[in-house]
């Protein structure tokens, strides 16, 4: 019984609205909305966006004079900014042209010529005429002059063609204007539903109405960048200050002097504390290379395949012997291993370093606040650049290069770290807070090791980093495989560089496999 | 079941740097949440609460999301500073303690199980039972005794060395019970142990908990949005919103007397048969002669409605109701009927 009483009340329902093919917009609420956008002229804009949103493909027939008119002032005074630059510079493109065909010197630098080659002409006329009174014989010079005047004769030719070619320049230019224009007149309304739209979502965000400040910035904006870009490409002797920046050399060499004294005085001052740095990574560098290469090299080799081996199965020790064969075979043993000390000393520094601090930055938000913007410089600064400092403060050679390739390969094991350290759930801390876990206890039973697999990825990529540091290094006289690259690259030895370059990728790649392998039965544990 | 072992009293918890202004002026003036925001930039957690625990009691306290019900339950153990108020557990001052005696009693007298487990993922099921213990300093075999014999209370026996990612959910809780009685704790903390699981597994672990607590004498403080959790498992419950505690009361209170319009909306879809008693219902015998009702069937006072229906179909004439062996009250068909009904 309710039930069919229900159902005729839905179909009584249905009857009165129809489909919903039927339904309308409410068009006052939106008419409204669309002149608080507009400002100026709601009538028109809300019979175009209407137009617009009627029309479901192709091109919707509007146009907007005023915008075909005014062309990118329009959309200036509109706040259509994207419009606006970019029909500017179209606008400058057709401009040029105008400019070129109307008072352009065409064909100048053709007149020029043919002024100069007439008078070189004249010169040896002159001086047949000379030698005809010493009485020899001027023929060489008349032919030399006729041909000059035959020459000078086409260049004027080439200038008049030139100069007759500015009418279809001027043209082309005036065509360019006329089709942007109608575009602009098209496009604008449509540009402009855009805008509406994004406004309705972000009223505060986007720029709305008709506002004098947009209009005056427009204006300037077009009186300073048209007539200035006209100018320069129409006129062919443009004053000095317009073409080339009047920059002041004696603004340079005063600033460069003065840094270097500061520098200098820096590294004089520290001296003790930089010195002593380099004595410590000096340290752990030549302990590493000691193993590597003080230890009969069998030794060594059978050591890295076995390790390769338990760390990340039988393949990756395939080729990690194939690599070191290679390697053996070509004569690169010891300085390939002097590279692995390399990179290993640095990794070992940004490790012991990188991950106390990734905690630190994980646990305390405004400590990252501070460091974010240091890492983001460590990692975005070319390596050249802080290769300077590094050779005044700690001088050239193999540690200075390890600080070069910590400084490059140390963020991403902090980031790792602070990512990982604060990817921790709350709930698990808070699990083991609540038994009584102290700092230190939540720290190494519930931080570390659910941070870990973020951490190991830091690591890698530490390691990946430095590898790729370790070849620039060569540059501030660093060793190992990078120097063999950098002799090749001096001579141009397409040779060495090849077999010394295939050396280096082998020695990343099997770091790269033995560690992701390793990393990776980590993570399945 | 008299002595108290949680006891809060006047507990405030303001979040923001303005907690004491806003307490003070709130005790003036009763700020709406809203207010304390729009005035002071503070969020008012908890709001003036009282209660306590006894021994061997489960207490429920129940609220919808934000109530803050969560918020008052981690004073208990200290997680959250109160702005205002005095917690005392097993006669101690929980405010007054240092961080190790703090630690200490977290570790030793106070259990808790969370809403979402909480297990460490890189931690065999023992380990992750024994991590109580192993914060203690107890060592290893006699953790693993005590994990074992904790997972067996659970009926988890036989998982000890799996990972608790292999485990189910409803398990995975029980995990998160057996870590929580461990260390033998004299209290429990419950944060919405159950809300987590589907209603089948939640009606069992419900059932398990209860004996299981019972058996051990545990108090326990129990968190739920779930109504009828609270009347399964709670001997009293308190009934939060907006971080106040609008009534305390047995099940069977809350549901014959609800304190306000909110507590009623609340308990109107509550069966009443397993809930209220056959004094509650009945018409007050007031010295009347119960000559003529020799033959009528006498019941306990505590029966409940479920039992007094079964009873007065196979009977024509009204119940008698008797406390201590007195005979104290009459219960007609209609009083029974009106009864199931909720009183009108």
């Amino acid at each position: 019984m309710s039930t069919k009483a229900e159902t005729t009340e839905l179909d009584q329902k249905a009857a009165s609205t129809g489909s919903v093919q039927d339904i309308e917009v409410d068009r006052k609420a939106l008419d409204a909305s669309i002149a608080e956008f507009v400002d100026r002229n709601p009538e028109f804009y809300a019979r175009t966006f209407q137009t617009i949103h009627d029309t479901t493909s192709g091109i919707p027939r509007v146009f907007n004079i005023a915008a075909a008119l005014l062309g990118p002032l329009w959309a200036a005074a509109r706040g259509v900014w994207g419009f606006f630059w970019g029909f500017l510079i179209l606008e400058i493109i057709a401009w040029v042209q105008i400019g070129r065909g109307t008072w352009g010197e065409l064909g100048a630098s053709d007149l020029a010529q043919a002024e100069r080659q007439t008078n070189r002409a004249e010169q040896f006329l002159e001086e047949a005429r000379l030698v005809k009174e010493a009485g020899e014989d001027p023929t060489r010079f008349e032919t030399l002059s006729n041909n000059l005047m035959r020459a000078a004769e086409r260049s004027r030719e080439a200038a008049e063609a030139a100069a007759a070619d500015s009418f279809a320049i001027l043209m082309v230019g005036l065509g360019l204007l006329v089709v942007l224009r109608i575009f602009q007149g098209v496009w604008s309304n449509v540009t402009y539903e855009k805008q509406y739209t994004k406004w309705r979502i972000s009223p505060q965000s986007v720029s709305s109405g008709f506002q004098t400040q947009n209009i005056i910035f427009g204006v300037i904006l077009v009186l300073v960048i048209m007539p200035l870009t006209v100018y320069r490409f129409t006129i062919d002797n443009v004053p000095d200050w317009l073409a080339v920046f009047p920059a002041n050399p004696d603004h340079y060499g005063l600033t460069a002097r003065w840094l270097e004294g500061a520098i200098d005085n820096a590294a004089k001052g520290g001296a003790g504390a930089f010195d002593s740095v380099v004595i410590a990574v000096r340290q752990i560098l030549d302990t590493l290379s000691l193993a590597l290469i003080g230890t009969p090299w069998p030794v060594v080799m059978a050591v890295i395949c076995v390790f390769a081996w338990r760390a990340a199965g039988p393949r990756v020790a395939i080729f990690t012997a194939s690599a070191l064969a290679y390697i053996a075979l070509l004569g690169y043993w010891e300085i390939a291993m002097e590279t692995v000390s390399l990179v290993g000393a640095a990794v070992v520094l940004c490790v012991v370093f990188g991950i106390p601090l990734g905690i630190w930055f994980g646990k305390s938000q405004r400590a990252y606040k501070f460091a974010e913007p240091v890492l983001d410089l460590m990692q975005t600064l070319p390596a050249f650049v802080y290769l300077i400092p590094i050779i005044a403060f700690f001088g050239t050679g193999n540690p200075p290069g390890i600080l070069a390739t910590i400084i490059f390969g140390m963020p991403p094991v902090i980031r790792l770290t602070a990512l990982g350290m604060r990817g921790v759930p709350e709930s698990i801390k808070e699990a083991a807070v609540a038994f009584g876990a102290s700092r230190s206890q939540l720290l190494k039973d519930v931080e570390i090791p659910l941070a870990l697999p973020s951490i190991m990825t830091g690591v890698n990529q530490t390691i990946l980093m430095c590898l790729s540091m370790v070849v620039i290094i060569s540059l501030i006289g660093g060793g190992g495989l990078g120097k063999v690259i950098l002799e090749a690259l001096q001579f141009a030895a397409k040779g060495p560089g090849l077999l010394g370059g295939f050396a280096i990728l082998f020695v990343a790649m099997v770091i790269d496999r033995i560690v992701q392998g390793a990393f990776r039965r980590a993570d399945q544990k | 079941m008299s002595e108290t072992v949680v006891e809060l009293s006047n507990v405030w918890k303001v979040f923001g740097d303005r907690a004491d202004e806003t307490i003070a002026e709130t005790i003036q003036r009763p700020l709406s949440k809203q207010e304390a925001l729009d005035e002071f930039g503070t969020v008012i957690g908890v709001r003036d609460a009282s209660f306590d625990v006894k021994r061997g009691e489960i207490f429920c306290i129940m609220g919808l999301s934000g109530s803050g019900k969560s918020t008052l339950v981690r004073h208990v153990n200290r997680l959250i500073e109160p702005s205002a108020g005095s917690i005392r557990v097993l006669g101690q001052d929980v405010s007054a303690m240092n961080k190790t005696e703090l630690r200490e009693m977290r570790a030793r007298d106070i259990g808790m199980v969370f809403q979402h487990m909480a297990l460490m993922p890189h931690r065999s099921v023992r380990e992750n039972v024994a991590y109580p213990l192993e914060i203690r300093k107890i060592p290893k075999s006699k953790r693993w005794a005590i994990s074992d014999y904790a997972l067996g209370l659970v009926d988890l026996t036989g998982y000890e060395d799996r990972l608790p990612r292999e485990l189910s959910g409803g398990m995975q809780q029980r995990v998160g019970i057996a870590r929580a009685l461990a260390s033998d704790p004299e209290i429990l903390l419950m944060d919405e142990p159950f809300s987590a699981l589907d209603p089948l597994i939640r009606l069992q672990l419900q059932d398990q908990f209860k004996a299981l607590v019972r058996d051990l004498n545990k108090s326990t403080l129990f968190i739920t949005h779930d109504l009828d959790e609270a009347i399964r498992i709670g001997h009293r419950i308190a009934i939060m919103k907006d971080g106040v505690i609008v009534q305390i009361g047995t099940p069977e209170e809350i549901v014959t007397q609800p304190a306000d319009d909110y507590v009623r909306e609340f308990v109107q879809g509550i069966s009443r048969l397993k809930l209220v008693r056959a004094h509650t219902i009945m018409e007050p015998l007031g010295g009347a002669n119960t000559k003529d009702l020799a033959n009528a069937v006498r019941v306990d006072g505590q029966k409940d409605l479920d039992f007094l229906i079964d009873i007065s179909i196979g009977s024509e004439d009204p119940l008698v109701v008797t406390e201590n062996g007195k005979e104290v009250g009459l219960i007609s068909k209609t009083t029974l009927l009106r009864g199931i009904q909720g009183g009108k």
